[in-house]
């Protein structure tokens, strides 16, 4: 059959999907401050990013913040996971099902629907809202991840371990958990890049004392084109380029 | 055990956040409302740390204050005219120290003890400005636009600008139909938006994080701006002019407010005075083009800031001019409903 | 209470994912449900009686408006996305194995970067005097710019560029699954190109289809960012109002009452994606 239809359709898209992300990069290097003419070639938007006091204080926020929720939904999720997989226990479609509907829900659903709770429980609007916020929309996406991973897994090898007479706990601990590592750093590493992201859920819980680089971008795109956007968004882009790599490196390693 | 994973969970947040800390003054502000040079001498000056978060719409701000209520968010807003006393009287606020306070007397006579607040308890005087027209001469041609009334006009389909704020949109719209811009009559409120669905058409953008940059970035070329965003605009765009409508512009004046759950008011005090001083007041009017209401600060503008008709009106352009009053609730309900309609309508 | 003592660990996580759920997930949407029926109060946002006047404000003829052109334009999107990335899915499973996973890799790409900053660079390309107008009027397709910014367009294009990959991974993987030799068979059976294509093909994709119109539809309704920066604050999406309602205008009633539709939809949504699975199970058995 011909190729070159569907190749040549293919390769149309990526285009379409590639020049954004790549006008952004180019323009980060522009001089001119107007930001649709080319100026020459500059690195003093970079330069004005990081001697903006307030910007660098909201990376190093929300590199804490998406550390920490990753973090936490990793290994709360990967409970779940194992128990989901190992376990009969009542109630286990529900909690499926629940999961489910968290990762399928708009996220300003989950937004405003957490906001009424921190409200009514008085919980001041910063780091912990946030915390908790993004460690329940990161959650499903971690057991999804380890369970995948399981599934593909013997179960022969826990049932050994058990007639040789290990805990479970014993035994999750010497046997799944190696088998997991691969998915335990790529959920961590989905749930990083989520919670780095975020901006809907964010907009509602947060508060003055914890500010957090979306709501700054976000503050700033507003107000118009900023040639500290591009530098910024440039440097967010070989960020996550990186975290990705990572993330497909361990899972092909992993797969050997 | 539900619990103790929550409370090990505020144990993460808590470790999080628990490095010694300098002293921070949560200032919310609207955007681009104070130039970054004040805030980096308050800081050098006092070692306060100032944490500068921006609303653009004075509803934004209310019902932000109203959900942070208790969680002490805030140690100082900078509401409008009509926004005070409903703040005032709702008791939302902290008084204001009067003893802590230099330079309150350098205020203009005119722009204190006013009905919002009576004897300035609960507020200080930020600035004040005005919303009129933007006319982006260089794309005009034909009659040169004197009235929002012009605004209608077939020549301008989709080259509109409207600021994002409901009362100054309709206040517009009232006053075109020659009623006051703080009508609380729902026919007259009703009136207005068809009068503006009509505008809807040619109107390309509402704006009010930076109502100067669709102008700049040639999306529109006449529409409404407030006259310090006009000012600024002109340093790249000569060709943008601050026009005084015909029917009136609209008037405000914004003013500190110390929230009721703050936690530094002592800070807030602190950066009050700090702004009151007439060399850094001279500063803030000059850096981005609004009114101070510090008159010693005015002896020190350089003339052509002082005499720069957009910042400092005179007395005709003053005329049929309308300032902003709290209207109540109720009718902000109305406006609200409406408000949306026109956002929404196509 | 054997069964506790003997497997703590299993008890122990149990209880910890359930209290998060219950506390995170079901508490506060049971609070939205609760904030729906009560009435909206200026001063501590809500109060009682109970009733139902937010839904009734639902239907009100102006808000229907805004809530159908909403709808309109997350269905435009979802459309597009499916037009689009139809082809793609199907061209993506029909190229060399180690090419596509690199293919793959390159469509998550854009995915893992920030969505408010390529929004953003998407407003540099639209904008009157940016890029693609430039372009346009260099090679003098146009004399005067478009207006592409601020349009109802901008808002569609801004969706579709951010959720193209939900549309296409989904349908990739329905391709992939798809045997080889039931499109032979039903040629060999001779059925023509278009009849096995909607009779075959279209079927079994069907819930491919659905999980990415879900997995598109319901964020085009609620990513409230996009008309803020491409749609100059018009062209609004349920999204905003519901943010409106909850960060501007404090009517939570309404504001919940809008949400409350939003997971509706989203109930049905999963009920015919799974309806569609069972039913190519059926067949299949």
């Amino acid at each position: 059959m011909t190729q070159w239809l569907p190749r040549t359709y293919l390769t149309l898209i990526y285009i379409l999907l590639y020049v954004p992300v790549v006008v952004l990069v180019v323009f980060s290097f522009n001089e001119s401050r107007t930001g649709y003419a080319w100026g020459g070639l500059s690195l003093r938007w970079y330069e004005a990013l990081f001697n903006n006091r307030a910007m660098v204080n909201a990376i190093w926020n929300s590199l804490w913040l998406a550390l920490s929720a990753a973090t936490v939904s990793t290994v709360i999720g990967a409970l779940t996971a194992l128990a989901l997989h190992r376990y009969r226990f009542r109630g286990k479609k529900l909690l499926n099902g629940m999961l489910f509907v968290v990762m399928m829900s708009p996220e300003i659903v989950l937004a405003i629907s957490l906001l009424a709770l921190f409200l009514l429980v008085g919980l001041q609007l910063g780091y912990v809202s946030l915390l908790l916020a993004h460690v329940t929309f990161c959650l499903p996406f971690v057991v999804i991840t380890v369970l995948a991973r399981l599934s593909g897994f013997d179960d022969s090898l826990p049932e050994a371990a058990r007639d040789l007479g290990a805990s479970d706990f014993t035994m999750t601990r010497t046997v799944l958990i190696p088998v997991i590592m691969p998915a335990l750093l790529a959920g961590w590493l989905l749930g990083f890049t989520l919670s780095l992201d975020d901006v809907v859920v964010s907009t509602f819980v947060s508060g003055p004392s914890y500010e957090i680089l979306p709501l700054r971008i976000y503050s700033m795109v507003r107000v118009g084109l900023k040639p500290e956007v591009n530098a910024l968004g440039a440097l967010l882009l070989v960020f996550s380029l990186v975290m990705l790599m990572l993330s497909q490196w361990i899972l092909i390693r992993s797969k050997r | 055990m539900k619990k103790l994973a929550l409370a090990g969970m505020l144990a993460v947040g808590l470790t999080g956040c628990s490095s010694e800390e300098p002293q921070v003054l949560n200032l919310y502000n609207w955007s681009e409302y104070m130039p970054q040079e004040v805030l980096d001498r308050f800081t050098e000056e006092t070692g306060v740390q100032v944490v500068y978060t921006t609303y653009d719409s004075n509803e934004a701000m209310y019902a932000r204050l109203k959900l942070l209520d208790d969680s002490a968010a805030y140690d100082l807003a900078v509401p409008s005219t009509y926004y005070v006393s409903k703040m005032r009287q709702e008791g939302l606020l902290l008084p204001i120290d009067r003893s802590k306070i230099e330079g309150f007397d350098n205020l203009d006579p005119e722009l204190v003890n006013l009905d919002i607040d009576p004897e300035n308890k609960f507020s200080v005087p930020y600035l004040w400005g005005t919303t009129g027209l933007a006319v982006d001469a260089s794309d005009i041609e034909g009659e040169p636009v004197t009235a929002w009334e012009d605004l209608w006009d077939d020549r301008f389909d989709g080259r509109v600008m409207l600021t994002n704020d409901m009362r100054e949109v309709f206040h517009v719209g009232l006053r075109v139909l020659g009623y006051s811009g703080n009508s609380t009559n729902p026919d007259e409120i009703e009136a207005a938006y068809e009068k503006l669905s009509e505008l809807m058409p040619s109107v390309r953008t509402f704006n009010s994080d930076a109502p100067r940059m669709p102008y700049l970035e040639g999306e529109t070329d006449v529409g409404m701006i407030w006259n310090g965003e006009a000012v600024m605009a002109k340093d790249t765009m000569a060709s943008l002019d601050y026009v005084y409508p015909e029917e009136g512009i609209i008037a405000w004046l914004d003013s500190f407010v110390i929230p009721k759950n703050a936690k530094n008011p002592e800070a807030a005090h602190q950066f009050i005075s700090f702004v009151l001083q007439p060399e850094i007041s001279a500063l803030i009017s000059e850096e981005i083009g609004y009114a101070t209401p510090n008159l010693a600060a005015r002896a020190l503008l350089p003339d052509e800031v002082a005499n720069n008709r957009a910042s400092y009106p005179n007395a005709t352009d003053m005329i049929n001019a309308e300032f902003q009053t709290d209207i109540g609730d109720d009718a902000l309900q109305v406006y609200a409903k409406y408000w949306e309609m026109l956002k929404s309508g196509r | 209470m054997r069964s506790v003592m003997q497997q703590p660990f299993k008890t122990a996580v149990l209880i910890l994912v359930w209290g998060w759920l219950l506390f995170l997930v079901l508490a506060p949407n049971l609070l939205v449900v609760g904030a729906s029926v009560m009435t909206r109060d200026p001063v501590s946002f809500l109060s009682l009686p109970l009733n139902l006047d937010a839904y009734g404000q639902l239907f009100d003829p102006l808000y229907l408006e805004v809530f159908l052109h909403s709808l309109y334009m997350a269905g435009m999107t979802t459309l597009v996305c499916l037009l689009i990335g139809y082809p793609f899915a199907w061209a993506l499973s029909r190229v060399g194995r180690q090419r596509q996973l690199i293919l793959i890799f390159l469509l998550i790409v854009p995915f893992w970067t920030n969505s408010l900053v390529r929004t953003y660079a998407l407003k540099l390309i639209l904008a009157t005097n940016g890029l693609l107008n430039s372009a346009l009027m260099s090679v003098g397709l146009i004399d005067e710019p478009l207006q592409l910014l601020y349009t109802e367009g901008a808002v569609i294009i801004g969706l579709v560029y951010l959720l193209l990959p939900f549309m296409i991974l989904p349908l990739y993987s329905v391709f992939e699954d798809l045997k080889q030799e039931i499109l032979l068979a039903s040629h060999d059976l001779g059925a023509g190109r278009l009849s096995t294509f909607v009779h075959v093909i279209v079927p079994l994709t069907l819930p491919g289809v659905l999980a990415g119109v879900m997995l598109v539809l319901l964020p085009a309704m609620g990513l409230f960012f996009v008309p803020d920066i491409l749609g100059g604050s018009r062209n609004l999406l349920v999204g905003n109002v519901i943010k409106n309602q909850f960060l501007d205008a404090r009517n939570w009633p309404f504001g919940a009452a809008a949400s409350i539709v939003l997971t509706v939809t989203m109930a049905l949504l999963i009920f015919a994606h799974r309806l569609s699975k069972q039913r190519i199970g059926e067949e299949g058995a």
